[in-house]
């Protein structure tokens, strides 16, 4: 559905289209009011879950349905990609147009940004960085898409909510109370966003720490773990030796921080953000969740650079022998955070 | 909705630990406020600075991060 | 933790999915976009490149056409120079040349003028000397009184006798007939003495006559045949205006 050049869909202006949408929203909020959904952290389970020897308790869950939505859109995107840039490289690097373009312009930036910060390791970090970006801007965008946290499976629950049928199917009408005839239901949604889930995040902070690690190594071999055990200067200078060794602990430290920072700025974040969806959307009846959707688009790319330029970061700097003034660097800062 | 006094503790207690927030927020500001002074100065440099500015703020905001951990765990894993 | 959600299962799938998309990434669009980059580096560069030898070739050329320009502005002004140099020469000959041509028609002009003067005069003179041959001889004749018209034909006769005035030297005259002129009437005494002189040349048998005409002015005109003896003021006067001539 593209605007045509006078800025008009089905031949009404745009303007009035819009207002026909709010009193049409309105209309519906006054008839069937939305209600506050239950908040919860852990995914939802949508199947009958089975007990693995290893791994415990496992199901398909809601935020893994969003998780491969997501993998399908990067796999569409990516084939598409490749084939425009190798059409694109066959005729001389000429510029590509469409999804694609644009994908190609957020490569470009990112690359960019290696390549200040890593100089001739830009290569091998810049797959992880994008890698990084891309997953979790597609994940976080999910949320924008209607649908997405409110259509699922109702489920008979001690604390849920008065359901009916409608024309077209069957929905959410009232707030829990004890004493409905029908029994009361709870939702689980199909699909929620998997910044939501913990274990996408904390996932994503492992591999990244990780692999911050296996850089340091690769680029310094033993000599990086220096850096965390630094006994060098312990007997050669009386007071700062030891206090060196105390910063080499706290970066030991920081490391694991790292994970912790990482996962939960994303996670919170992006939970933090479909709350604001959900309670804006309860009580305001028109309009309002509109502008948090811009806002959660802004949040959804910048945590998602974030993310993946913090990865990036200490990637480059792992990849830089520590021999000089530990407090100078954002290495140090990371220590105390 | 009935309630007992743990629930009214652990609500409470989220919402004091969220208030380590506060530090987060402005330490946000004052980062923002450097970069955009420094940005004005010399623009040329406005790259360089916005990775530094977006660093920074990951930084600061990772103490409201904690604050949300904390909050969370509060809420959701509780106090036994 | 799994309050929080955590699940080893769960992590372990996310894990997989992101390293799969990795993998695919990598192989789909990093290595594409790479190769493209360098490509479009190289392209920048070339173009730059390109874009500085331009330039250098622009530099080039304008200074040999600014060359070029000086050398011709050069030429210009020596052209300009000589072509000055020329005309004024050649004004500077033209001026020359009318101003003998004028000075050459100066003089033939004058030389005619002159000539034309000369030639004027040249006319003019026997009519002025004609004119003042016949205001003389109006003059002459007003001052002839009788007396002195008497002593004019005195101081004939005294001239023939003193041998000044020849007269009719002697030839084959006898017997001719004589015929004497005279401007006022002669008296008896010079008729007589006028006789007797003319028969002293011409013998006794002469036949002598006398005429009057005031028109030769004073003295006598004597002929004799074909002879004649002029002693006028008249013939004076004639003689006078031959010599002006």
């Amino acid at each position: 559905m593209t605007a045509s050049s006078d800025n008009r869909i089905l031949g009404i202006k745009n303007r009035y289209l819009v207002l026909v949408l709010l009193i049409g929203w309105a209309v519906a909020y006054r008839i069937m009011p939305p209600v506050l959904m239950r908040i919860q952290l852990p995914a939802e389970e949508l199947t009958h879950a089975v007990q693995l020897p290893l791994l415990g308790r496992f199901a398909f869950t809601n935020t893994m349905a969003a998780m491969l939505i997501s993998d399908l859109i990067l796999l569409v995107l990516a084939f598409s990609f490749s084939r425009a840039a190798r059409a694109a490289l066959a005729a001389g690097g000429r510029a590509i147009g469409g999804v694609s373009g644009a994908v190609e312009a957020l490569l470009e930036a990112l690359y960019g940004l290696t390549e200040t910060n890593a100089g001739r390791w830009a290569r091998e970090i810049f797959p992880w960085f994008a890698t990084i970006v891309l997953v979790v801007l597609v994940n976080n965008w999910l949320e924008l898409i209607p649908g997405v946290d409110s259509i699922g499976i109702l489920h008979a629950a001690e604390h849920g909510f008065a359901v009916q049928a409608t024309a077209l199917g069957t929905t959410i009408v009232g707030a829990a109370t004890h004493n409905e005839a029908g029994g009361l239901f709870e939702l689980v949604p199909l699909v929620r966003v998997n910044s939501t889930d913990l274990n996408f995040t904390v996932a994503l902070a492992l591999i990244a720490v990780f692999m911050v690690q296996v850089f340091g190594i690769r680029a310094l071999g033993v000599g990086y773990f220096k850096k965390f055990w630094n006994t060098s200067t312990m007997f050669t200078k009386p007071i700062f030796g030891v206090i060196d060794f105390g910063v080499g602990l706290l970066e030991l430290v920081s490391e694991f921080s790292k994970i912790l920072s990482f996962s939960f700025r994303l996670f919170g974040n992006v939970f933090a953000g479909s709350v604001l969806l959900f309670v804006i959307g309860y009580l305001v009846p028109s309009f309002a969740q509109t502008i948090f959707l811009m806002l959660e688009f802004g949040v959804g790319l910048i945590q998602a650079v974030v993310f993946g330029m913090l990865t990036m970061v200490f990637m480059s700097q792992a990849v830089v022998s520590h021999h000089g003034d530990e407090h100078a660097d954002p290495e140090g800062a990371a220590a105390h955070d | 909705m009935e309630g007992n006094i743990v629930q009214m503790g652990q609500v409470i207690g989220a919402g004091l630990a969220m208030m380590g927030a506060i530090g987060a927020g402005a330490g946000i500001g004052i980062v923002v406020s450097g970069a955009v002074q420094a940005m004005g100065r010399n623009p040329d440099f406005a790259g360089t600075i916005q990775t530094n500015m977006i660093l920074g703020i990951a930084f600061a905001e990772s103490i409201a991060i904690y604050c949300l951990v904390v909050a969370l765990l509060i809420l959701f894993v509780g106090v036994s | 933790m799994a309050a929080l959600g955590l699940n080893l299962g769960y992590l372990l799938v996310q894990m997989f999915s992101f390293l799969v998309m990795f993998v695919v990434l990598r192989a789909w669009v990093y290595g594409p976009v790479l190769e493209l980059l360098a490509a479009r580096r190289e392209k920048i560069s070339k173009s730059l490149e390109d874009a500085r030898k331009a330039e250098e070739l622009r530099e080039h050329t304008e200074a040999e056409s600014s060359k070029i320009l000086a050398a011709a502005r050069a030429e210009r002004a020596t052209i300009v120079a000589d072509a000055t140099y020329q005309a004024e020469k050649r004004a500077a000959d033209i001026i020359r040349g009318a101003e003998k041509e004028r000075e050459e028609l100066l003089t033939a002009a004058n030389l005619e003028a002159e000539s034309k003067v000369q030639g004027a005069l040249e006319e003019l003179r026997p009519q002025i000397a004609a004119i003042a041959i016949a205001a003389a001889g109006r003059i002459v004749q007003g001052a002839l009184d009788d007396a002195r018209q008497h002593a004019l034909i005195d101081s004939f006769f005294s001239g023939v006798r003193e041998g000044k005035v020849t007269i009719l030297e002697g030839e084959a005259l006898s017997g001719a007939a004589a015929v004497v002129t005279s401007a006022i009437t002669l008296n008896d005494p010079e008729k007589e003495k006028i006789k007797k002189a003319l028969a002293d040349k011409l013998g006794g048998s002469a036949k002598v006559s006398f005429r009057v005409d005031p028109s030769i002015l004073g003295g006598i005109v004597i002929r004799v045949g074909d002879h004649e003896v002029n002693g006028s003021a008249r013939q004076t006067l004639a003689q006078l205006q031959e010599s002006l001539r």
